[in-house]
């Protein structure tokens, strides 16, 4: 019956304890700064930087550039990269949709699902370039066409390893309800994926394939930096040589196709996701639709 | 009345038309595809030459093997270097990305000429990758780690914004109002109201972007901005290719360990 006493009103509570988390900061601090110092950035060069950046900047669009002639040839270019975003996403849609759905514990079960989701992260781990890199330009080789194949090859199967793991994340989060009932009608196990839980997660894969399009446009513009094809080969030329203006124009063209497929593509998403103009009405016409909800949130993360 | 609806819902009911935009949909996907692959307009793609290609590919790939392990020590300083770079980009960039995200989004910056401009400046920062400013601070600074370091930057605050803003536009609007009828200005509203939701979600974007740093590190030295990918190249061009081996095995060890322990972390903290 001791009561503890009243805490005295006139007191305010002590704020919980943060050791752990002073300690964790602290350490966090020290690996930045210990990473600062020791990476072997010379300070004098970071006071070259704004000059050399307006250098360049100067060069590439005010002095001499952008090199207007050779805007076909650059826009020549950003349609095989669109080409080869377009071929390599489609690749990893059509391998990744059975992947997942291997992958997702609800559907596969036990050591099955375990092992594709190691597959599958180990598919992403390794980034396109070096997937290009290493294993694609030396097996199908460069130049010709053979170069967009590697590339397009490239972004195919690292586009596997993301797509697999959404696909399966978004599958496991489905209702059992709807492949109970097509179990019980006597479904196969086919056609209780084709109709107990495809339907219920195609939108949002759907909005992810669409998403990771805009993610392989990126990717497919730099891979011809290392001999992979598309609008990446004229540039990576244009900045040996030192022709800034040629670059110039090279990068205007790159960031107009870009935000204006970016724009589509989220517009038809948000389509898929919310339907026909049903819940347009939200507001801001410049806010592009919420990814929170989608879990594109976590497909923008493996951007690289 | 009812006998006669009910008499007449007889049968399967119909099924809904499909829109006519769903086929022009179809039909569009298809021309973009059949125009991408195909050998006059596109990058002459076709399934048969997949499977030449590996039959051919199987030689080539026999040279990773055995990986020449003795080449394994000269990779490690500059993975060190690698890891150094993410470390450094991701503080500095997750760091430059905070208020940048603020001023992205309409919750904390109702100004629209600023809130328009930021967002453009955004959606332009965002176009370009990675490699692609690697190549611009290379020419601007020379090679080495610090074009690297400013590249990631870059590519962060692009990523880590654009989350972020998005993540502020959906707070609970109840403390904004509160710290707004306290009397607190613009950066008090932010730091009390706005800043305590977000915080969760920035600290897992920042982790999600150091995962990302690492394996966009790895790749950068490529055009010589520092790192393994140096290594990368110098064993491509001279197609040693059971040292690039050794550097995939070792880049693949790497990327999943950091991923290891970034979901250890994240659990602990969100």
């Amino acid at each position: 019956m001791s009561a503890s006493p009243a805490p005295d009103p006139s007191v305010r509570p002590l704020p919980p304890a943060r050791r752990a988390k002073l300690i964790a900061s602290l350490a966090l601090a020290a690996l930045i700064v210990w990473s600062l110092v020791t990476v072997g950035i010379e300070f004098d060069r970071i006071l070259d930087l704004p000059r050399g950046l307006a250098h360049i900047f100067n060069r590439m669009f005010l002095e001499n550039g952008p090199e207007w002639s050779f805007f076909p040839d650059a826009v020549g270019g950003m349609v095989e990269s669109l080409q080869i975003a377009w071929v390599g996403t489609i690749i990893g849609a059509v391998l990744s949709l059975p992947m997942g759905l291997l992958g997702a514990k609800n559907v596969t079960g036990g050591v099955g699902s375990n092992v594709m989701r190691q597959v599958l992260n180990a598919i992403r781990a390794v980034p396109e370039v070096l997937l290009a890199v290493i294993i694609f330009i030396p097996i199908v080789g460069i130049g010709g066409t053979a170069s967009a194949y590697a590339g397009t090859l490239a972004i195919g199967v690292h586009s596997i390893g993301t797509l697999g793991k959404l696909t399966a994340e978004v599958v496991e989060g489905i209702d059992p309800g709807p492949v109970e009932a097509a179990r019980a009608v006597g479904g196969s196990p086919a056609q209780v994926q084709r109709w107990g839980v495809l339907p219920q997660v195609m939108p949002e894969i759907v909005a992810f394939w669409l998403y990771r399009f805009e993610i392989n446009i990126r990717a497919s513009a730099i891979l011809g930096v290392v001999g992979a094809g598309g609008v990446g080969e004229a540039l990576q030329q244009a900045m040996v040589f030192g022709r800034l203006e040629r670059a110039g124009i090279i990068i205007i063209v790159i960031i107009v196709a870009t935000i204006l497929i970016d724009t589509a593509s989220a517009w038809l998403r948000r389509r898929i996701i919310e339907g026909s103009g049903a819940r347009r009405a939200m507001g801001d016409e410049l806010a592009e639709p919420s990814l929170a909800g989608t879990g594109a949130a976590r497909i923008d993360t493996d951007a690289g | 009345m009812t006998a006669a609806t009910i008499g007449q819902a007889r049968g399967r009911p119909t099924r809904p038309r499909r829109s006519p935009w769903s086929l022009v949909g179809i039909g569009a996907f298809l021309a973009i595809t059949w125009w991408a692959a195909s050998r006059e307009f596109g990058i002459g793609f076709d399934l048969v030459s997949v499977f030449t290609n590996l039959t051919r590919g199987a030689s080539i790939l026999a040279e990773f093997f055995p990986p020449n392990w003795a080449y394994l020590p000269r990779t490690f300083e500059p993975m060190l270097e690698t890891f150094q770079m993410a470390v450094v980009a991701s503080a500095l960039g997750c760091g430059l990305a905070l208020p940048v995200s603020f001023l992205a989004s309409r919750v904390s910056t109702p100004n629209f000429p600023v809130l328009f401009a930021n967002r453009t400046a955004l959606n332009v920062v965002r176009a370009l990758p990675d490699l692609l400013y690697a190549l611009i601070f290379v020419a601007a600074v020379g090679i080495g780690p610090l074009p690297g370091i400013l590249a990631l930057i870059f590519f962060n605050i692009g990523v880590t914004a654009k989350l972020m803003s998005e993540t502020v536009d959906g707070v609970d609007p109840g403390p904004i109002e509160a710290a707004n009828a306290a009397g607190g200005n613009r950066t008090q509203v932010v730091r009390w109201a706005i800043l305590p939701q977000v915080l969760p979600n920035y600290v897992a974007y920042s982790l999600y972007v150091f995962e990302l740093n690492i394996r966009a590190s790895a790749v950068l030295g490529i055009v010589g901005a520092g790192g393994i990918g140096n290594n990368i190249n110098t064993a491509r061009k001279f197609f040693q290719y059971d040292n690039l081996s050794v550097i995939l095995i070792e880049i693949f060890v790497f990327v999943f360990v950091i991923e290891l322990v970034s979901i250890w972390l994240r659990r602990r903290l969100v």
